[in-house]
């Protein structure tokens, strides 16, 4: 992103997460008993362990935390791009959660009904995924694009509906009657998505992780498509004035990022779930939205940002177990770090344009 | 009058009871929105602000009357009203300080905010009373209702001015009437109203007029947290008495619609949150046919959906149609200048 023009630096990533952290820290002292014990878990519960034992030597343990930490950075990754082309565009489209709804549904449904050819199954499922959250990013877009309609509005709504949809389609429609609870058919897992770590569901889909933030980076630095979208991000008048098709331009950022949220959804599908249940939980789309904010908007930044993300939320789950502390300080510590990543400056201005007048001219 | 049209009367103004009740949130939070959006701080962060007031007011005043048990009993109820406000005044005063000190841009800055509530109420009703779902084990008081008195003789009215059950409205569902006629009249007809809209029209035009800018605009995120508190306490200390998680349930964003949609005027705000209310009052109605519950979640948001489309459309074609006039204008203004004629 651009820097900001009044001379002063922008505080490094790092330190907006050690501050989060400090914080949720003294937050912790205030409500637990055992802060070191919490604290503890929450920064090592993710880590593998090596562990001896004379029967079978030399163990790693714990990797099933370990996969799960890894699983939820690529669905993560996934979603922070979703979300990193509207923002680029300057549109605050929230509407991930919905077109990755859809997009896992449609995968769902493709896997099953052609569950006999898995190599043929698999790339029609991916497409699938794909269009499932163009079009639903893209209804949103041309709402915008077309008819002014404000996109933070418009996608909440259109997340509610695409959650409503799921459910109405997975309890009427599509359902297995064979289990006991309501969910759909199994998609039948083909060998070549067979699980990389023993006991995880980490497969080759981890593959995803370079190769869509790759496809983002180039589209957005190399394509005359990227560029449009940088420009009516950054300076609309300009767009505007230029001959840039704006409006399009918007309708597509949106439905290019749904795209991404689908493909999300062919890998909580593919590979984490096979089945979908009808109570499969929203909020994944947020928290994509903090991933590309902690990235800063930069799609090669947000693998690692998912992977803070997704490592802060599992040892979360272990600080749980561990401590009387629950996970939900978690989002607090994320919210402070959304906050601390977005300031300019970490010192009010007032205390910084004392210094500053020194050395330039008041404005 | 016949008992055809009496009965509809009844029915007529139980749905508009309703109504006023399930809107009465929505107006509140979306008159919070207006101010700041006035001042030119769009506040995104309502639904984070309600949600803090539901919970600490629920807090305050289950604490209040844990305490002081003898005490008079429009103690909790005070409590908790002051505690909830207190918790969404800083909430906003957060969100002003990131914006205005640390120069966080205002939209994320609001949805940290959001997230922020959202953690911070769960993780505190954890540590309090063990649950993650709602706070149903702690006794929490309920904010006073108005009955009004001597409408016995006439039902349908009775029933619209004091609810079904004709018990009295909660006293915040008037409040927040009040609340939309005050703004107006304080937005538009006195200083401060005056140099908060000159603030968000144009902050450097206005400082440079020797406005401090910045000061109004910390009032007017402040007034924006006590009304975004006030519809968050109305959902937890009067429509239920309890807080749940994520109670708010994109309230405080339908809230913010209702601005844009209301071309951010006061009576247009309120007509939208009615609006809104209205189509989750068609939601429950539609209920009670043998309809699959999910389509009939599926209508609030779709009417907010199409009456955002219908409105947007509506304010892009005026200002089309002022922009075709005025290079109109425009174009006619050189033959016209020398002889000091004015063409329009």
């Amino acid at each position: 992103m651009t820097t900001p023009s009044d001379g002063l630096q922008r505080p490094p990533a790092w330190v907006a997460i050690a501050l989060a952290l400090a914080l949720g820290f003294a937050l912790t002292c205030l409500v637990s008993r055992t802060p070191g014990i919490a604290f503890h878990a929450l920064l090592t519960g993710p880590m593998p362990q090596l562990r001896w034992s004379d029967e079978t030597g030399w163990q790693l343990m714990r990797l099933t935390r370990v996969g799960t930490v890894i699983e939820d950075t690529v669905t993560l990754s996934l979603l922070g791009l979703a979300v990193l082309f509207g923002f680029r565009a300057r549109q605050f489209s929230i509407g991930a959660d919905g077109q990755f709804f859809l997009g896992a549904l449609a995968a769902t449904w493709v896997g099953v009904q052609l569950g006999g050819f898995p190599l043929l199954g698999l790339p029609v499922a991916v497409v699938a995924a794909l269009s499932a959250g163009f079009l639903w990013g893209g209804i949103a877009g041309v709402l915008k694009a077309r008819f002014g309609a404000s996109e933070i509005v418009t996608t909440l709504m259109l997340n509610l509906i695409a959650v409503q949809l799921f459910r109405a389609v997975v309890t009427h429609a599509f359902h297995d009657s064979g289990i006991a609870y309501i969910a759909t058919p199994a998609v039948p897992t083909p060998a070549l998505l067979a699980p990389l770590l023993p006991r995880t569901h980490v497969t080759a889909l981890v593959l995803l992780v370079p190769l869509a933030t790759a496809l983002a980076a180039w589209l957005l630095a190399r394509t005359t498509l990227g560029y449009e979208l940088r420009v009516v991000g950054d300076a609309p008048a300009f767009a505007a004035q230029t001959g840039v098709p704006v409006a399009r331009t918007v309708a597509l950022s949106m439905a290019i990022g749904g795209a991404f949220a689908g493909l999300a959804g062919f890998h909580v599908s593919h590979g984490l779930l096979k089945r979908l249940p009808v109570d499969l939980n929203p909020g994944l789309g947020f928290e994509g939205l903090v991933v590309a904010l902690l990235a800063r908007n930069e799609p090669r930044a947000v693998p690692l940002a998912a992977l803070l993300y997704a490592y802060l939320k599992t040892g979360a789950q272990a600080m749980e177990l561990a401590s009387d502390v629950s996970r939900e300080m978690v989002l607090v510590i994320q919210a402070c770090i959304v906050l601390l990543v977005v300031s300019q400056r970490l010192l009010p201005q007032r205390w910084l344009q004392v210094s500053w007048l020194k050395r330039k001219a008041p404005r | 009058m016949s008992l055809e049209s009496t009965s509809f009367a009844l029915v007529a103004a139980t749905l508009v009871a309703a109504l006023l009740r399930a809107a009465a949130p929505i107006i509140l939070a979306a008159l919070g929105g207006l101010i700041a959006e006035l001042a030119g701080v769009v506040n995104v962060a309502l639904e984070g602000l309600m949600l803090l007031a539901a919970f600490f007011g629920v807090i305050g005043s289950a604490y209040a009357l844990q305490w002081f048990p003898g005490a008079a009993p429009w103690v909790a109820p005070l409590a908790g009203l002051l505690a909830g406000l207190v918790a969404a005044v800083l909430g906003a005063l957060l969100l002003a300080v990131f914006h205005l000190e640390f120069g966080a841009d205002l939209i994320v800055a609001g949805i940290g905010i959001n997230l922020l509530a959202a953690g911070l109420t769960v993780f505190l009703m954890v540590t309090l009373t063990g649950d993650k779902g709602s706070t149903a084990a702690l006794a929490s008081a309920v904010l006073p209702v108005l009955h009004l008195p001597g409408l016995a003789g006439w039902p349908a009215l009775d029933t619209l001015l004091n609810g079904d059950g004709r018990g009295g409205h909660p006293l915040l569902v008037w409040v927040a009437f009040g609340a939309a006629a005050l703004l107006s009249f304080l937005l538009y007809r006195t200083r401060l109203g005056l140099r908060l809209r000159a603030v968000g029209e144009n902050p450097v035009a206005a400082r440079a007029g020797g406005l401090p800018a910045k000061r109004l605009q910390y009032l007017a995120l402040a007034a924006s947290g006590v009304l975004a508190g006030l519809g968050g306490l109305y959902l937890a200390m009067g429509y239920l008495t309890l807080f749940q998680a994520e109670m708010s349930a994109g309230r405080g964003f339908l809230a913010l619609a209702a601005v844009f949609m209301g071309g951010r005027r006061p009576l247009g705000t309120v007509l939208a949150a009615l609006l809104f209310g209205a189509s989750s009052v068609l939601a429950t109605q539609l209920a009670l046919f043998d309809i699959p519950s999910q389509v009939v979640y599926m209508v609030p948001p779709l009417v907010t959906i199409v009456a955002l489309v219908v409105f947007s459309q509506r304010r892009a074609a005026a200002q089309r149609r002022l922009a075709a006039a005025s290079l109109h204008q425009w174009r006619a203004a050189p033959q016209a200048a020398p002889q000091g004629e004015t063409t329009s």
